[in-house]
């Protein structure tokens, strides 16, 4: 038999009658596959939903199948497999931004600047094969329909009880893992269909695909959510998906999990430029500690309306054009020439690191009306350039100071890391003069110095979350000035704590609760 | 106050004291007779957990707003419908309902709810009472007519401490309002069907049931609207069964029809019944304060007298 390891990524879902529809990736041989960061475009338009799903599937492209359970049967013209470069677009679109502005001298004018750059969260791809087909009685699982729709072969299967699907499943070379039957289980009670989704590798080779493109698919129902237990099926570990959710209406939230808004328009210290990856990381990370780690993070929401003139600001890229949108699903705007357009759009990204144990339901979303505009946003002010002769300098020096002092403490909270290995920040920047005592005032520190490499290594101080809680993302390539190096991930030290127990406490603690309340009815039942 | 006789201060400040404590006394021991004030002081830490701790979208403008709508419509009711004094509490704790629940980026939304809220118990009124519950109309009226705003059934999280504290705090209130029967047959209703279709027939695992029943929306909506004394059937037979009726709907809304806050959808719609429930079924009218004897105010002047030492 075919060894077929089952690994689970995100799982999507689309919704018709019951409950989720969600999906796992699925491995043949022993390939051992990588799948951390997945990302979805979310579409919907009154009760008709788009879905398109990518994954950073890295592995052995022959050793990658799809098996997503689906609320009807999808038709032909439903299924689309799309260009994966509006990945890319929306999330360096849509990504943490860092700014950074120039202070201007107290007596002199200067350049004032305004330099963007963004993290992105670049999901990586392979390309996959799938293997024979057959229909089964016996399993109670019936092949509703067969579709090539390009480099994909897919089949959508009808399934009466978890048992025969899971044994379909084994059967024909997927290898589920033990957790699955359960979790097929409410799907499959609530009439959902699975589909199957394998790369037929003669339609791949003649297409000349090397990477797995995005599968969407689009379906009407009033439902609107992202089944992710299925992904979580094979149990450990954290996966992180980045949703892009375009709604008519306006912001897209959470309705069974708390949408929080990531920090935003923090000042920074100037050195964050060269590890904002490892920044944002961090800072991902102490917020999730801080906020709860069953939560959804709201990382962007901007108006892309036709008629706002404004799409971003700053812009890390291009806005997204007409192309792209409609490429993800969008069919309610009127293009005018070029890739402008008209109508409403709200263009929301969300951001939500999950693991069976923090989230036992899927994922339900609900349009609001809200069109405030989000973004993360993230603020570097670099000292003006030194001017001689200038009265003003000692009172620009000593609230530079002040403010580069609550910079440092802001990165700490933010992030974590223990700030004392910058002490030297806040004084350290060109045309600072040290106060000396009097007579000995000698001159300025010409160079702009900056602490030495060592102590300049983001090492966090704690970080309770497991190191896999959070793919790490990469970070755009950035210039390195001369006198900072930036680290390797290695050098991240994450200490692996007690995250298990906290898990634990939850349940124990809901029947307190119970009992508690229970107790009280009681004695007022008595009484009374 | 014998400090005050120890620091030589004047009669007339000491008289002052004298009545200032008097106040708050007669404050505190009026506290636990109505069901009112406790509920105002939960809702309140509730609002105030929600903006600083989780961080709530919401502005001190939309909440100064909401009670400035609420409390002057109201205070139209008492001076032109010669309604009690006493009955602004009531609208207080429907703008704390408002804050809690609706949220919306505009203001002119915002003080359309609570003009709905408060104006809707003067204009729907059967048998002397009103029968909608005034926050819970602000926010379906608004959503329906104007399309905006929204409910965050999200908004708390899932979380044990939900169920422990509002769980706690929501009891004492409902106890005290006597309606503990409102809440119980509405969470074996919705909460029922719920454990039935998730874990006995569709195999969800234990901790999704969890996740459900420790949401803090549906613990709110659990203890502190629908158990609202004021606008339910005043029989208790018939509101034991609407309760149920109110729990079932809300199991169907969300099951079936895929509504977001479903529970407040289905309170909305059941409303109605009230007049005709209460018009079939004879019941005590409900009183927020049981008449008072023994702390009217001449026996605690006549207490507080007894410190000063001119009469001892």
């Amino acid at each position: 038999m075919k060894n077929i390891l089952l690994i689970s990524v995100l799982v999507l879902m689309t919704t018709l009658q019951a409950d989720a529809f969600c999906g796992f990736y699925v491995a043949r041989a022993d390939a051992k596959l990588f799948n951390k960061t997945s990302q979805v475009i979310l579409v919907r338009n009154g009760e008709r939903t788009t879905i398109t799903m990518s994954s950073d599937f890295q592995g052995n492209v022959k050793d990658f199948a799809m098996v997503i359970p689906v609320p009807t049967v999808l038709q032909r013209e439903d299924i689309r497999v799309v260009n994966r470069s509006i990945f890319d677009q929306f999330d360096a679109y849509s990504g943490p931004r860092l700014v950074e502005y120039h202070d201007q001298a107290p007596c002199n004018r200067y350049l004032y600047d305004d330099v963007v750059m963004s993290k992105t969260t670049t999901a990586k791809n392979a390309a996959a094969e799938m293997s024979t087909r057959e229909e089964a009685d016996e399993y109670k699982v019936a092949v509703i329909a067969r579709y090539t729709v390009d480099e994909y072969d897919i089949e959508i299967l009808s399934a009466k009880e978890s048992d025969g699907l899971e044994r379909w499943l084994n059967d024909h070379g997927y290898k589920i893992p033990d957790g699955a039957r359960e979790v097929l289980e409410p799907y499959i009670k609530s009439n959902m269909k699975f589909f199957v989704v394998k790369v037929n590798l003669e339609e791949q080779q003649r297409l000349g695909n090397q990477l797995l493109r995005p599968i969407q698919i689009s379906f009407n129902s009033p439902k609107f959510m992202l089944p992710i237990r299925l992904g979580m099926a094979n149990g450990e570990g954290n996966q992180d998906m980045i949703i892009y959710a375009f709604s008519q209406k306006g912001r897209v939230e959470t309705t069974n999990y708390r949408t929080v808004q990531m920090p935003t328009d923090k000042n920074v210290p100037t050195f964050v430029k060269d590890y904002f990856g490892q920044f944002y990381t961090s800072l991902y990370k102490e917020n999730i500690r801080k906020e709860g780690y069953n939560n959804v993070y709201l990382e962007y929401a901007w108006d892309l309306s036709g008629q706002n003139q404004v799409k971003c600001d700053p812009c890390p890229s291009a806005p997204p054009l007409y192309a792209e949108i409609a490429e993800s699903g969008v069919n309610w705007l009127q293009t005018n020439r070029g890739n402008g357009y008209t109508g409403q759009l709200y263009f929301t990204r969300l951001h939500v690191t999950y693991n069976r144990n923090d989230f036992p339901q899927d994922l339900v979303f609900q349009e609001t009306s809200n069109r405030a505009q989000f973004q993360c946003r993230y603020i570097l002010n670099h000292p003006a350039q030194y001017v001689e002769n200038c009265a003003e300098w000692a009172n620009y020096q000593d609230e530079k100071i002040q403010s580069r002092r609550k910079e440092l403490r802001e990165l700490a909270s933010l992030t974590g890391w223990d700030v004392r290995r910058y002490r030297d920040y806040p004084n350290y920047f060109q045309g600072y003069r040290a106060p000396q005592p009097r007579g000995q005032r000698t001159g300025w520190i010409e160079e702009p110095t900056i602490p030495n490499n060592k102590n300049i290594s983001p090492k966090p101080k704690i970080m309770s979350t497991p190191p896999d809680k959070i793919e790490t993302a990469q970070i755009n390539p950035i210039e390195i000035s001369d006198s900072i190096t930036t680290i390797s991930q290695a050098e991240f030290i994450i200490d692996e704590e007690k995250e298990s127990k906290r898990e634990e406490t939850k349940i124990p603690f809901a029947m307190i609760a119970l009992t508690a309340i229970t107790g009280l009815f009681l004695i007022h039942r008595i009484k009374s | 106050m014998e400090f005050a006789f120890a620091l030589h201060l004047s009669p007339k400040i000491i008289n002052m004291l004298t009545y200032l404590r008097s106040g708050l006394l007669a404050a505190l021991q009026s506290f636990p007779k109505d069901a009112r004030h406790y509920q105002i002081s939960f809702l309140l830490i509730f609002l105030f957990t929600g903006i600083f701790s989780l961080k709530w979208p919401i502005d001190p403008p939309q909440i100064f707003l909401t009670f400035l709508v609420a409390l002057g419509v109201q205070s139209f009711g008492i001076y032109f419908l010669k309604l009690p004094i006493s009955s602004l509490k009531s609208s207080f704790i429907s703008s704390l309902s408002l804050c809690l629940l609706f949220r919306c980026d505009q203001y002119i939304i915002i003080g359309l709810a609570a003009f709905i809220s408060i104006a809707s118990k003067f204009i729907f009124r059967a048998q002397d009472k009103h029968f909608f519950n005034p926050a819970n109309i602000g926010i379906c009226a608004t959503m329906l007519f104007t399309g905006q705003g929204w409910i965050s059934p999200g908004q708390w999280g899932s979380d044990g401490l939900w169920l422990f504290v509002v769980g706690i705090l929501g009891f004492l209130v409902v106890t005290k309002a006597n309606r503990l029967e409102l809440a119980i047959s509405f969470l074996v209703g919705y909460g029922g069907a719920q454990i039935i279709r998730m874990y006995f027939y569709q195999g969800w695992p234990a901790d999704a049931l969890t996740h459900l029943f420790t949401n803090g929306a549906l613990l709110l909506f659990t203890f502190f609207m629908i158990t609202d004394p004021a606008s339910t059937p005043k029989h208790k037979t018939v509101r034991i069964i609407w309760a149920l009726a109110v729990g079932l709907l809300a199991f169907y809304l969300q099951t079936y029809k895929w509504v977001n806050g479903s529970p407040i959808w289905a309170l909305f719609l059941l409303s109605p019944l009230t007049p005709l429930l209460d018009y079939l079924f004879k019941g005590e009218k409900f009183h927020w304060t049981k008449p008072i004897h023994d702390t009217s105010s001449s026996q605690l002047f006549a207490k507080t007298r007894d410190y000063h030492p001119s009469i001892k």
